[in-house]
Order: structure tokens, then C-alpha cells, then sequence
């Protein structure tokens, strides 16, 4: 070979080289961390439950949930310390002058954990899936702004156009809800009406093709769940090196809080999902010791509250007329008068149940967005709060007073007030329940708690109407949105608690909850959005629709060789960035 | 014999029907269904839950529900689907149900371990401060709650290492050679099988004393010891065996309770066994899947008390099935 030869051979090798790089046009996702780790390690996680599905789309609670958020991956992912969407496998994305047509260019070179590419075509399958009527999907309504379901449609393999009747507020978020599912592997399954049987807990791991950071290794039915990296997942870190960096995450299922406590103190497990407030103190002395640090998470994102069944009857045939109030004619009257609820709300004091039921781990809440949603909390100043002397004076003002002197008072007609107050049994809502009555009776009214079973409640709440007042609370927004509050503000809600489903709103001042929350869910400055969120909640503080108790705060242990854990309030609170997770050098064992 | 055995199996497919139909019914007669735990979730809107229930078919009358499952449980042996898991009733409760098993015979062996040599040991020495010490030891133990107990000896346990804390492996356990596998099961097994074992020990104890002293004072006794035999052999292999045949009947029940004994040690030791299914599809309402629990407990009790007339028959001569 001359030496001519040579050097185009190299050329030509060069430039091979150089197309073969070029060819698949890889385009990594960024992850953000803090700091770039190494990889290897396990992180074992204590949880109460395991997985009833790994099947993203017919999961019914937060067990199989969380699971399956790890397992697939979505076009957008929720970042849980700036509290916004940020872009995953969609690169980047554009929206339409008039907010409804949304273009998604998804990432080039993501692929699925057997190496199938993530495309397109995938993402229409998904939202066939999750759009299937013949199943029964809780996502449903999150991806269907307005109630009507988005157009999907691919013009290329990278590119997903949805298309929507109305501009949306939250768009991205619901658009981020749906997670990709492989649709070579199970596109059969679902054409054939096995779609809600597939990828459950008993599919071989090899066969779970997945779309996120991991894949699973090992489920061993209420012992543990061993997840693993998926080799393919696009996600990188700043030096360009793949991700997850841990090579095992492990849920171990300990049913019990006080055995999780024990597991962890014994150097078991490395995190635990839930503590329970008294345990606060013991987990904070014992840090040094056990190489751990208890995060302080804030506020929770539920709430607790009381109200008054001011339910009417919607629909003819039932025993009492349409439109007549299914509490008792005289309790009706006292619940539906505002000063009454608000004398109510001034004769609690608050910071009682923080110190007895909390240990002092609490904060006042007085709106659905407690403090732990950081971008729509907002202070409130005028809410009826602890003064027990105003209470008595606008009962007093209001006609009610002890006439016969037997520490009862009794309104304008001469009847006692006496009530109900249900709530669910085995929670520490029952404890909460006992203040608020001892708090009651120091104005002079009597309050009687009812502990029952949690199902009979729901039923009391949503359908027979059976109560005269009940103390429960709401979980959390997932995203944390007061748009996604919209049962609860709406007239017509499920979750309007104190007069659900109206056909049409009873009262301006609902009627204004309905209109302000039409504005909340259209497209607007994120200034804009938190001012209807702070006018939404002055409404139902001001008529004291719902009587507002304190929330508790969240800490959890992680330990302290585990570097970019940092816990968050948001759901997945522990594992919302495991794929940055990694053992630190000095921590190895 | 065969024909006893051959009629009591028939007689468990009428009972079967019977435990189905009244599971069904007490389960429609609670408020709620597997759907108004989901009501809850304040994103899910009253169009979808009325189309899921559809999907489930619980928005059928609760009688044309279960017509419809024993329909399809005596024509097709189905026994319907888990609604959480999406999976096939057995395959969900198979998992448990032999882990169960397993920390039940456990705790049996501790309490038929314990309960017989030391109530005979007190019968033996009645009135003396052995037989008073057995018995307060026994009483404290059962008047001390599972829950109480469990957690305590779990706390020993995080405090000395000497045992895991719960759980019923070690998270390395598929890499443990056999003998190391069973080792770990066992070190595991240890603790919930003395709290389930426990439980029982003291009436079982007193049961055992009970029996050996009411055949002590029989007159074949009497003749044993003036034949001069020592006192050891007297109560070890004449009074003994006859002392037992009451026991029997005891253990047949104990066989009875396997699957539903254990709940509260499976819980605190994280025990992943059939009685925390069984209790979390009562809690959510996954109502096919509460029927086949309840099934699978009435199939082992009527097992459990076969073997025991069985055993009974084997150890007495006078008793013949026929």
C-alpha cells in the first residue's frame, strides 16, 4: 500500500467514523442536579404499600403510581423544588397564537429499555390508550381540558401536534401526565382487549419494556420491589454520562410506621415516605448517631377542614322535595347563616391542636393551597382566626343566647344548638374532631363527635347527605395547581363538600367562585393566575363555607452518604430525582 | 373411613355457596364501594367515576352482581378479578397464602412446643411455686397484646442486630446459597413466630394441666404407682398419652385458624402473608377478591378439622369414623 492510499483510507475512515456519530443525531436530556455524582449503590425505600399494577395508565392510587412515574417516562416531568413542568422527552415545544394547537418535538435517540426507538408513534398510542373508553382510567379527566379530549396527531416521527377546543392553563402539566407506553409491545395486547392485565405485577421483569430511568428487576408480591437502570434512558448528567447513576432502587413494603421507624434506626433502609409527627423528636436526637439528616419539608399539601351540610336536593323523587335542604329545617337555618359560621370559626383555637395533635408540628391553613404550594400559597390577613370573646359577641348579636342558663345557648326561637360532627374513625382527625367540640362548648354550643368508618362518611358526604357537619380534609393536587381544585370551587363539583353538584350556582357568591375559576384555568401570567387563586379562597373564607383547621408539617430522614437527595413536599417527596441520586465516595461500603 | 372422608369434602360445596352468598352480602350491606375510596381524589370528576363504575359493574343491582358471580364460579370455576390488580382472584391470594402457612405452623410449633411439657411439668407439680410461676408467665402472655409484644421485640431487635427487623428475607437473599436461605428465613421467622405462638400458649397450657391431672386421679394411675413404678414413668407413659386425645381436638382448630390468625404479627413484622391482603381488599372493597379470601379460610378450617377427627381416630382405638 503506497502512502497515498494510506491517507485516504484514513480519510475515509474518519469521515465513516464521523457519520456514524452524526447518523442517529443522539440528543441527550440535561438533567439537572446539583452535583455531578458516580455511579453504583442502592437506595432502599421504606413504603406502606406495595404496587397493586405497574401499568401507568389503570393505576388507581399513589403506590402503583409512583412506581410506574419511574418506570415511564412523559413528554414534560414536574420539577418538584421550582414547582414547574420542564421538558423530558418533548425537546422543546411552541403553542399557536390563539393557544390552541401545541407542537412537541420530541428528543432524537431516546429509546425504550430493550433499545426499540422512542417515537411518535408511541406517544399516539399512549393517548389511544388512555383515551380508550372501553377501560377505566383515573388520568381521564387530567387529559381532557374543558371535558373534551385533545386531537393528536404526528406529522413526522419526532413531532406530536395536540390540538384543543378552548386554551387550557394547564396544558403542559396534563400533557406531562401521560406516561409512554411501548406501543410494539403492547398494541397487541390492547387490539385484543387485554390492555388493563398487562404490565401487572406479575409480568416477567424481562418483559416490561420501559420508557423512563429504570426498568424493574425483581417484585416480590408485599416484601419489595427492586428497580434497576434502564441502559437507554436518554437522560444524562453535566460530564455527559448516563443516567440513573444508583444501580438498584429497592421499596421494601413495611405495612406499619412504627416498624419503619425501627427498620431505619437500625440502618435498614435509607429513607422512609411517611413519619408520623410524634416520631419527629426521637428522628432529630438521633441524627449525628445514625448518619442521617431529617429534612424539614414544610407544610403538607392536605388540608383539614370542617362544614355544614347545606346540601339541597338536585334530583326529583328522593323523600324530600327538589331544591329542600337535607339537613334538619332549624339546623338549616343556623348553618346557613354566615355569622353563625363564622363565630364557629373564631371559637377554635388552632394553635391548641398544633401543640396536642401535632406536637407542635403544624402550621394554620386556611385555603387548599397550603404553604407547601409554593407558587400559589399566598398569606392571608382578614381570616377568621381564634378570638372566642368575637365569636360570643356575634352570636349574641345574631339572636343566640342562653336563656334557660344550662350553658347551652339557644337561637332567636328558643331551640338549643346542638349538632353532629362526623368524621372518620382511626385517624388523628377524631382527636382534631374532640377540640373542636371542647372549643364549641366554651361558646356555648354543643357539639357531639361521631367517629365512623371512613366508607360511611364518603357516602354521607357524596350521596345520602346524612350529617350535620363533618371534619375531612383533600390530599394533594397532582400538579400542584389550584386549577386542579376545580371539584372543590366549583358549584358543580364533587367536592363543593358543603353543596355539591348544583345544577346552576345557588348563590352570586358561588356564581363568582364559578366565573373566577373559568379565568384561573384560561392561559394567563403567572401573576394573574395566583391573584384568581388568592380572590377564590377570600371568597370562601369570607362566607366561611368550610371552617379551616391546622395542616401538619412533613420531615423525613435520609441518610447522609446519598448525594442530591433532597426530599421535596411534592408528591414523590423522596424519589422525584432519584435518577441524580448517587452514593457518595466517602460512603461506600 | 373413605366414605367419611369422601361425604365431608362433599359437604364443603353447599358450605362453600353458603360462605360466598354471605360474604357477598355483608360486603353490599357495608356502605361504599371499591369506587368511593377513588371519589376521594379530588381530580376525578363525577362523569368518570359513573363510567368506571359502569366498567366494574357496579352499578348493578347487588343481587344481579352476585347471581352473576356464582354464575360464573359454578359454570366456569372464575372467581372473578381483583378490581385493583387487574389480576385473577387465586393468583393474587396464591402469594400470601403459603407464607402465612408457613409463620402459622411456626407459631403452632411454639405454642404445642411449649404448652405441653410445661403443663404437664406443672400438673406434675400441682399446687407447688412451679406450677403458681407457669401459670402467672402464661397469663402475663396472654394478657399482653400482639401488638404490644411485636413491638417490643422488635425494638430488641433494632437495639441488639441479634434479629432483622420484620420483613421475611434479607434484600440479598436471592444470592444466599440454599442452607444460607433457609437460615435467613428462619432468623426472620423467629420472632413473629414466638408473638403468633404466644397468644394461645397459656389456655393450651392449662389446657394440658387440666387433662394429665384429671387422669392422674384415675384408678389405672393408682395401680401404676402401687405396682411400685416411679413417679416419672407414671406421668410420662401412662398418664401422658391419655392426657393428650382432648388436645387433639384443640390442634384441629388451631389448624382451622391458620390463615386468619396472624394478621396483627403480619402487620408489624411486615410478614407478607395472606391476612394483609385479605385486609386491605376489605378496606378498598375489592369485593371478589374479599369473597375468595374468605372461601380459601372456610376450605382450611373444614381441612383443619377434618385432620383433627382424623388424628383422633388415629390415637384413640374407641373412636372409628365411619
Amino acid at each position: 500500500m503506497d502512502r497515498r492510499n494510506a491517507i485516504l483510507t484514513g480519510l475515509a475512515t474518519l469521515l465513516v467514523l464521523g457519520g456514524l456519530v452524526r447518523a442517529p443525531c443522539a440528543q441527550p436530556l440535561r438533567t439537572p442536579m446539583r452535583e455531578p455524582g458516580v455511579p453504583g449503590g442502592r437506595f432502599v425505600i421504606g413504603v406502606t404499600n406495595d404496587a397493586r399494577t405497574l401499568n401507568p395508565i389503570m393505576s388507581n392510587e399513589t403506590s402503583s403510581s409512583e412506581m410506574s412515574d419511574l418506570l415511564f417516562t412523559a413528554l414534560t416531568e414536574f420539577d418538584n423544588i421550582a414547582q414547574k413542568p420542564y421538558p423530558v422527552l418533548a425537546r422543546s415545544w411552541e403553542v399557536s397564537p390563539d393557544g390552541l394547537t401545541w407542537t412537541w418535538h420530541l428528543r432524537r435517540g431516546a429509546r425504550f429499555s430493550d433499545g426499540h426507538p422512542i417515537t411518535a408513534e408511541d406517544v399516539l398510542f399512549s393517548f389511544a390508550v388512555a383515551y380508550d373508553s372501553t377501560l377505566h382510567q383515573s388520568i381521564y379527566d387530567l387529559l381532557t381540558p374543558h371535558g373534551q379530549k385533545m386531537q393528536v396527531s404526528a406529522p413526522d416521527s419526532y413531532t406530536v401536534v395536540t390540538r384543543i377546543a378552548r386554551p387550557h392553563a394547564l396544558l403542559v402539566e396534563a400533557v406531562g401526565s401521560l406516561r409512554i407506553l411501548p406501543r410494539h409491545v403492547l398494541e397487541r395486547a390492547w387490539r385484543a382487549g387485554r390492555f388493563a392485565s398487562s404490565y401487572g405485577v406479575s409480568t416477567p421483569p424481562e418483559s416490561l419494556v420501559t420508557s423512563g430511568p429504570w426498568r424493574l428487576r425483581q417484585f416480590v408480591p408485599r416484601e419489595k420491589t427492586v428497580l434497576t437502570g434502564n441502559p437507554h434512558w436518554f437522560g444524562v448528567d453535566a460530564r455527559g454520562r448516563r443516567l440513573p447513576y444508583l444501580d438498584e432502587v429497592v421499596f421494601v413494603v413495611v405495612p406499619d410506621q412504627n416498624t419503619a421507624t425501627l427498620k431505619f434506626q437500625a440502618g435498614e433502609l435509607d429513607g422512609i415516605d411517611n413519619v408520623k409527627a410524634e416520631d419527629y423528636g426521637t428522628f432529630a436526637r438521633n441524627q449525628a448517631s445514625g448518619g442521617y439528616t431529617l429534612h424539614d419539608l414544610g407544610a403538607a399539601l392536605t388540608s383539614n377542614f370542617l362544614w355544614f351540610n347545606l346540601n339541597t336536593v338536585k334530583q326529583p323523587g328522593g323523600r324530600k322535595p327538589l331544591g329542600a335542604p337535607y339537613a334538619d329545617s332549624v339546623e338549616y337555618g343556623w348553618f346557613s347563616s354566615r355569622d353563625f359560621r363564622r363565630a364557629l370559626s373564631m371559637a377554635i383555637d388552632r394553635d391548641a391542636i398544633i401543640r396536642s395533635i401535632y406536637f407542635g408540628e403544624g402550621v394554620r391553613n386556611w385555603s387548599l393551597m397550603t404553604p407547601g404550594y409554593r407558587t400559589f400559597f399566598t398569606p392571608r390577613t382578614t381570616v377568621p382566626d381564634y378570638d372566642p370573646a368575637a365569636a360570643r359577641r356575634l352570636l349574641a348579636r345574631a339572636g343566640y343566647r342562653d336563656r334557660d342558663g344550662d350553658g347551652v345557648i339557644e337561637d332567636a326561637n328558643g331551640r338549643p344548638v346542638r349538632f353532629t360532627l362526623k368524621t372518620n374513625a382511626g385517624s388523628t382527625r377524631v382527636q382534631m374532631a374532640n377540640f373542636v367540640r371542647d372549643d364549641l362548648a366554651r361558646v356555648g354550643i354543643q357539639c357531639t363527635v361521631a367517629a365512623v368508618d371512613f366508607n360511611t362518611l364518603l357516602k354521607n358526604m357524596r350521596e345520602d347527605f346524612d350529617y350535620d357537619a363533618i371534619l375531612a380534609g383533600l390530599g394533594a393536587a397532582v400538579p400542584p395547581d389550584p386549577g386542579m381544585c376545580g371539584n372543590f370551587y366549583r358549584s358543580s363539583g364533587l367536592s363543593h363538600f358543603w353543596n355539591t353538584r348544583q345544577t346552576r350556582p345557588e348563590t352570586p357568591e358561588e356564581a363568582r367562585l364559578d366565573a373566577l375559576f373559568g379565568e384561573l384555568l384560561r392561559p394567563g401570567t403567572l401573576a394573574a393566575r395566583q391573584r384568581l387563586s388568592a380572590q377564590l379562597d377570600e371568597i370562601v373564607d369570607d362566607q366561611c363555607w368550610v371552617i379551616w383547621l391546622p395542616t401538619m408539617k412533613i420531615k423525613l430522614p435520609v441518610r447522609n452518604r446519598f448525594g442530591n437527595a433532597h426530599p421535596t413536599i411534592l408528591p414523590q417527596r423522596l424519589l422525584w430525582n432519584i435518577e441524580t441520586v448517587f452514593v457518595k465516595p466517602q460512603g461506600r461500603r | 373411613m373413605r366414605t367419611f372422608v369422601l361425604r365431608r369434602l362433599l359437604q364443603l360445596v353447599p358450605l362453600l355457596l353458603a360462605v360466598a352468598v354471605l360474604t357477598f352480602v355483608l360486603l353490599k350491606l357495608a356502605p361504599g364501594d371499591y369506587l368511593t375510596a377513588l371519589a376521594d381524589n379530588p381530580q376525578v370528576s363525577a362523569a368518570t367515576l359513573d363510567t368506571m363504575r359502569h366498567r366494574f359493574g357496579l352499578d348493578q343491582p347487588w343481587t344481579v352482581q352476585l347471581l352473576l358471580y356464582l354464575k360464573n364460579v359454578v359454570l366456569h370455576l372464575d372467581f372473578g378479578e381483583s378490581f385493583s390488580r387487574h389480576q385473577p382472584v387465586f393468583a393474587v391470594l396464591r402469594e400470601g397464602l403459603l407464607n402465612t402457612l408457613l409463620l402459622a405452623m411456626a407459631g403452632a410449633v411454639v405454642t404445642w412446643g411449649l404448652a405441653i411439657p410445661l403443663g404437664a411439668w406443672a400438673a406434675a407439680r400441682q399446687g407447688t411455686a412451679v406450677d403458681r410461676t407457669l401459670s402467672l408467665v402464661a397469663f402475663i402472655g396472654l394478657s399482653v397484646p400482639e401488638v404490644l409484644s411485636g413491638l417490643l421485640l422488635l425494638m430488641l431487635a433494632a437495639n441488639t442486630g441479634w434479629f432483622p427487623v420484620g420483613g421475611m428475607r434479607s434484600l440479598d437473599w436471592e444470592s444466599l446459597p440454599l442452607a444460607g436461605r433457609a437460615l435467613d428465613v428462619l432468623r426472620h421467622l423467629l420472632l413473629p413466630a414466638l408473638v403468633v405462638g404466644l397468644v394461645p400458649l397459656a389456655s393450651r397450657m392449662r389446657q394440658m394441666r387440666a387433662n394429665l391431672l384429671d387422669v392422674l386421679r384415675l384408678e389405672y394411675i393408682t395401680t401404676a404407682r402401687a405396682k411400685g413404678l416411679d413417679e416419672r414413668t407414671v406421668v410420662m407413659k401412662h398418664a401422658l398419652r391419655n392426657a393428650l386425645n382432648p388436645l387433639i381436638t384443640l390442634f384441629g382448630y388451631t389448624l382451622g385458624s391458620l390463615l386468619s390468625g396472624s394478621l396483627v404479627a403480619e402487620i408489624i413484622f411486615s410478614w407478607p402473608g395472606l391476612g394483609r391482603v385479605t385486609y386491605e381488599a376489605i378496606l378498598s372493597r375489592d369485593q371478589y377478591l374479599v369473597v375468595g379470601a374468605v372461601l380459601m379460610a372456610a376450605v382450611v378450617l373444614v381441612l383443619g378439622n377434618l385432620v383433627a377427627d382424623l388424628l383422633l381416630a388415629a390415637a384413640d382405638p374407641r373412636i372409628r369414623h365411619e
